[in-house]
């Protein structure tokens, strides 16, 4: 079994007294996504605002018993994404702050892009996005058909993104688009949602609301030389492989909130059906039981990342496949403890398990991270003990 | 459609292949509209708990829902719209009816409504694999299509087998056929299969329309009619 150290415990603790602010305000964001401009001042909010800046660029971090938190370890990712997703997963996401974009500029920015965006980040709070899925091309992204050409002395996109997290709250994200054909041909762009030709459109959707996926549409619009990614590295290590890269330091997150989701529901039977019958408590117990197996899963994989260890891809693959379907099963089987009617007199329970659908998508379907997995397994690149 | 107050093996199984084939083809609301036809021609469908879910206009019509024994009569101060949710081809309406005596599970037409129930919603999960099967073919990666991955392929197949079981469990079954539990089982196996189809249709299916809204929708009726699955058994 894995532990905890006392900073990890620290932040655990800090956040776990946060969700609870959360709880309050879950089924009026999931009625109203634009609920989240009313509660900007809830504390963990403002947490997430700022969360991950590198100590480089932050010199002001949040500090938590004496520790100092930057929000660039995935184990402290983790642990906090898991708290506030028993909160609300909905609020978690629909926060602003660097997010996905942040992972990917700290990993392909050059100084002055890094020191653009974070300052963006810290002056207030800032939403971003991260657009790599197209209409056509979701699972095998590396096949988008949206364009980055050259025009004059910088660059041109066009194309469609779909399913796009925060986009129409956004002012700046990271746009992945092919300069030519073949896996070395797509390139990240920090681009502005200001900029002529971008829009993004909601989305409605069953579940998650808060984070409210739009549509976005690229009509021509101009990217700066100054502002596409990765220039300074290798052509390998710029594209896909950067975003690849990028989502294997993201993936334990995902997990972590299909994890908080699951002991969302979980505590919700604990707290309103005191004094089950011996079998159903058995039945809650053994749920109980999963979903520690799932969080040590997750731990070993945002362990495995921040040790930049080769099969943390592979890990975070496990995690969140393991954790998408707890999610959908644990929600499912909380409804089970009320009786007919369930989803209608407990609507926060409906909620979970409409927002539990979402996990399975983000950041690639259970069948994905089975094939990489798969893969790791072949190679021998899986670390098993 | 044929009442079903007098059955027979014939009549009922035209009546639930009719059911089935409404949901596939044209969706909840006509579906829905049917089952009330052909089981409870009287009265307002409630749950064991109270609780209805059926079109605005079923809600709208009847003066009597069902309670303990037989009908009770409605009254407005007794009863709380709780939710209304636009779905293709109409509305629904979900209401609770408070302070009324359970309904009693085991009164001949509740069990044909929730033995109907269950057909309609194998029709909303076929429909659900049609869909599925047309999103998938229409999805290019790699040399081919989605539907022509193996892992697709053998989740389609298990959606399909589960499909097989759940026909031939309720074939030529007469209200009262299946004991309760095996409704509920039924029931829950339908949700099983539903959810497999969900994550084949990607983002997709999390849209609020379309065949994500169909299996919420589906599911939410099984939560009021039958109760979610428990492994308890029916409450
Ligand atoms: C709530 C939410 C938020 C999101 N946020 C973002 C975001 O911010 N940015 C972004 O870029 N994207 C985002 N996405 C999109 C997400 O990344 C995609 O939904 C995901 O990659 C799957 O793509 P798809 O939905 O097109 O499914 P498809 O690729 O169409 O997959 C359909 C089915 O086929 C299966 N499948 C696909 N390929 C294979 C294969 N080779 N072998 C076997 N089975 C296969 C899948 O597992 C799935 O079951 C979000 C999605 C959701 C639901």
């Amino acid at each position: 079994m894995i532990e905890l150290d006392d900073r990890t415990r620290a932040i655990q603790r800090r956040a776990r007294e946060w969700a609870r602010e959360l709880k309050p305000l879950a089924l009026e964001l999931d009625g109203d996504p634009d609920a989240i401009y009313r509660h900007l001042d809830v504390a963990i909010v403002s947490y997430l605002t700022r969360m991950p800046v590198p100590p480089r660029h932050n010199p002001d971090p949040v500090v938590i018993d004496g520790h100092r938190f930057y929000g660039t370890g995935t184990l402290e990712r983790v642990v906090f994404a898991e708290e506030v997703a028993v909160g609300d997963a909905g609020m978690l996401l629909a926060a602003p702050g660097p997010v996905m974009s942040g992972v990917l500029v700290d990993s392909l920015g050059d100084e002055r892009q890094k020191e653009w965006f974070y300052s963006r980040i810290l002056q207030r709070p800032t939403w971003t996005f991260f657009a790599l899925t197209e209409p056509a091309r979701g699972s095998d992204a590396g096949a988008m058909e949206t364009t980055l050409a050259p025009d004059g002395d910088g660059y041109v996109l066009n194309g469609r993104k779909r399913y796009i997290g925060n986009a129409a709250r956004a002012d700046i994200g990271v746009v992945f688009a092919r300069t030519r054909p073949g896996p070395l041909g797509v390139t990240a762009v920090l681009a502005e949602t200001s900029d002529p030709g971008f829009t993004a459109e909601p989305l409605e959707t069953i579940g998650l609301r808060g984070l409210r996926i739009t549509n976005v549409t690229l009509d021509r619009v101009r990217i700066s030389a100054g502002n596409v990614l990765g220039q300074h590295l290798r052509p390998t290590q710029r594209g896909m492989w950067s975003a690849v890269q990028g989502l294997n330091r993201l993936r334990p997150g995902v997990a972590a909130f299909g994890l908080g989701i699951a002991r969302s529901a979980y505590e919700y039977v604990r707290e309103n059906r005191p004094g089950l019958p011996l079998r159903d408590r058995e039945r809650l117990d053994d749920l109980g039981r999963r979903i520690t197996g799932v969080r040590q899963l997750i731990w070993r994989a945002a362990l495995a990342v921040d040790a930049a260890r080769p099969s943390a891809g592979y890990e975070a693959s496990a995690a969140k496949a393991k954790a998408s379907r707890l999610a959908e099963d644990a929600t499912m089987e909380a409804l089970g403890f009320f009786g007919a009617g369930a989803r209608l007199e407990h609507p926060l329970l409906d909620k979970l398990a409409r927002d539990a659908r979402a996990v399975e998508f983000m950041e690639g379907t259970g069948n994905i991270q089975k094939l990489n997995l798969f893969t790791g397994l072949l190679q021998g690149r899986l670390h098993r003990g | 459609m044929t009442s079903l107050e007098t059955p027979d093996t014939e009549t009922v199984t035209g009546t639930w292949r009719r059911l089935r084939g409404l949901a596939r083809g044209a969706g909840v609301v006509p579906a829905l509209t049917a089952l009330r036809t052909a089981v409870c021609p009287e009265a307002l469908p409630c749950g064991p708990a109270g609780h209805a879910l059926v079109p605005e206009d079923i809600a709208e019509t009847f003066d009597h829902g069902w309670a303990d024994g037989s009908g009770a009569p409605r009254a407005a101060d007794r009863e709380d719209r709780l939710t209304e949710i636009a779905v293709s081809g109409g509305v629904l309406v979900a209401l609770r009816r408070r302070d009324e005596a359970p309904v009693d599970v085991h009164r001949a037409p509740v069990r044909a409504w929730t033995l109907g129930l269950a057909w309609v919603r194998l029709g909303l999960s076929e429909q659900m694999l049609d869909t599925c099967m047309t999103y998938l073919r229409g999805r290019v990666t790699g040399a081919g299509t989605l539907l022509n991955q193996q892992m697709v392929k053998g989740s389609l197949a298990e959606v399909a087998i589960e499909h097989l079981e759940i026909e031939t469990m309720m074939d030529g079954a007469l209200p009262g056929d299946l004991d309760i539990a095996a409704t509920v089982h039924l029931h829950a196996q339908i949700t099983r299969a539903d959810r497999m189809l969900l994550r084949l249709l990607g983002a997709y299916g999390f849209l609020a329309d379309g065949p994500g809204q169909v299996a919420w929708v589906s599911e939410l009726l099984a939560d009021v009619y039958v109760g979610p699955p428990a492994e308890g058994g029916p409450r």
